[in-house]
């Protein structure tokens, strides 16, 4: 039994081994032709990666190629930082030309430049490990000016050493005449502002005094001739005399004054409302920003042009934006400042400045365009009173309305359109 | 008969201290401080000269003469102002006032300025 046991386990046994070895074969076909495909696979996926990591670097080399931005980069195992590649923007913007920058070191370029504190500055600020970011006024070859806006930063390898240093420099020259433009005439406006107030302030004053010197000068003219006839008081006649003569003196003082704070005669010339609105924006925009606070416009850009003073109505303009600035000063909550400029009908054109600050009590929206009447501790007195003076030689209004309660104030001002205008 | 002469100024003490000068040139003085007032109170027929201050609340110097010209009254009219002689005087003499004086104002000035005026 064992046998016929045995037989066919005996039988079997070789068809199972065989089977095995097959399978086994099989499997170990099957590992091979993976293998095989793995291999295959692994050479494509290689080739693959090689191609992409290829393109890759391509297309960042045409990057850095291409910006108009200056890209260098500098050996930073090396102590005198000599400059490994540089960008074609570079050369542009430097005026040197490939074999005068590269292997050359970097702080060099600038010749007298180099030893500036701010190359110290660079210095010290990279050897900490640290990226530099600055404005500097650097010179072409050709001794050309200009200003670079320069970014420097450490290139680190897989172990945190550095290896390179990478810089990124823009020409900012535009940017900065720009910038110092603006400024030009925003200190231009204001000074032009503060004498006009100046003017306008002497001018009040003088007017204020003299009522009483006139009514000086009429009293004691009078008692002078009453007293002609009385050679009785000499003494009283004297004093008639010092009277009227300490009066034309006062009155000379402030017929001086006057004379010295004259009031420019105002040049009218064709203005585009819009534009001007737009430029005096921009003089005080940091101002605004800095505020926190956020102008809106909504200008209609059909006007037909305006003849008027391009500074007076700029004056104007910069005073209601300051005054609305202020009026939301305090509410950090309301920051909206809204600009409109519309056809109220053919021939006038309105401006609204719009706040959402506190609004103006109601006591005090009768005097507000009188001299010297301000809410503010620093205050004069003098803008709104100057500025509607100033519309209304422009032949225009100024007013102002609160908006719906608690909702700002909004000042507004017409102004005729020009006559010769088509329109 | 003395000449009669309208003073209109808001500021009390220069009416009343030119009603003193002008009485002692022996003129007929009658002071207002406001234009409103003297209009009430003056009718635009009868004679004399009108001193007028520009700068006041309410009606002003300018509004005030614009109306004795189209009321059609003869009423010479010497403006009497503490303004810029230069931005004043021009204008007072295109809207058809005799003459302008800044403030203050001589005596002898204005009684010889009303004089011209009263004879012509």
């Amino acid at each position: 039994m064992k046998k016929t046991i045995k037989g066919p386990l005996l039988k079997k046994a070789p068809r199972y081994k065989l089977e095995e070895r097959i399978h086994q074969q099989a499997k170990e076909l099957k590992a091979q032709r993976g293998q095989i495909k793995q291999g295959a696979d692994r050479e494509k996926l290689g080739a693959d990666r090689e191609k992409h990591a290829q393109e890759e670097i391509h297309i960042q080399a045409k990057a850095m190629e291409s910006t108009t931005d200056g890209i260098f980069i500098i050996d930073a195992q090396k102590t005198d930082f000599p400059i490994i590649y540089a960008n074609p923007s570079f050369f542009n913007l430097t005026g040197y030309s490939k074999s005068e920058v590269i292997g050359k070191n970097y702080f060099s370029l600038y010749g007298v430049d180099a030893n500036l504190p701010i190359s110290e500055e660079i210095k010290q600020t990279l050897a900490q490990g640290k990226s530099f970011h600055g404005e500097i006024l650097r010179f072409k070859k050709n001794g050309e000016k200009y200003w670079s806006l320069l970014r420097m930063a450490p290139v680190r390898d897989n172990q945190g050493g550095i290896t390179h240093y990478v810089g990124i420099k823009t020409d900012h020259t535009l940017m900065k005449e720009r910038d110092s433009e603006i400024e030009e005439q925003r200190e231009e406006l204001l000074h032009v502002t503060r004498v006009g107030k100046l003017a306008e302030f002497v001018s009040s004053l003088a007017h204020e005094i003299s009522q009483p010197l006139t009514a000086i000068l009429s009293y004691a003219q009078a008692g002078q001739r009453i007293l002609k006839d009385r050679e009785s008081q000499p003494q009283l006649q004297e004093i008639m005399r010092n009277i009227i003569n300490d009066d034309q003196r006062a009155t000379e003082v402030i017929r001086r004054l006057r004379e010295l704070l004259k009031k420019n005669k105002p040049i009218f010339e064709p203005l585009n409302i819009n534009t001007l609105i737009h430029d005096t924006v921009t003089l005080i925009m940091t101002h605004i920003t800095s505020k926190d606070k956020v102008v809106n416009f909504e200008l209609d850009s059909d006007l037909p042009m305006i003849l008027g003073d391009r500074i007076q109505l700029q004056q104007v303009l910069l005073n209601l934006i300051s005054n609305s600035l202020e009026a939301m000063e305090e509410s950090p909550d309301s920051r909206d400042l809204l600009i409109r400029s519309f056809l109220k009908d053919a021939k006038t054109i309105v401006v609204q400045v719009k706040d959402s600050g506190c609004g103006i009590p109601a006591e005090n929206m009768k005097k507000l365009f009188s001299h010297f009447f301000t809410s503010k501790p620093d205050g004069l007195g003098m803008g709104l009173s100057i500025s509607r003076s100033i519309v209304e030689a422009h032949g225009g209004h100024l007013e102002v309305k609160n908006n719906n309660p608690g909702r700002g104030a909004t000042f507004y001002f017409t102004i005729p359109v020009d006559g010769k205008d088509p329109l | 008969m003395p000449t009669k002469i309208y003073v209109v100024d808001d500021d009390e003490s220069v009416c009343c201290a030119l009603k003193v000068l002008l009485t002692t040139f022996d003129f007929d003085v009658k002071t207002f401080n406001s234009a409103e007032s003297f209009f009430e109170n003056v009718a635009g027929n009868t004679p004399g000269c009108l001193l007028l201050d520009i700068h006041m609340p309410g009606m002003d110097g300018w509004e005030t003469q614009k109306r004795i010209l189209n009321s059609g009254s003869k009423r010479p009219v010497i403006f009497i102002s503490a303004e810029g002689k230069n931005d004043a005087s021009d204008r007072a003499l295109k809207v058809g006032a005799v003459g302008f004086l800044q403030k203050p104002v001589n005596g002898q000035t204005l009684v010889d300025l009303i004089n011209t005026t009263s004879k012509n």
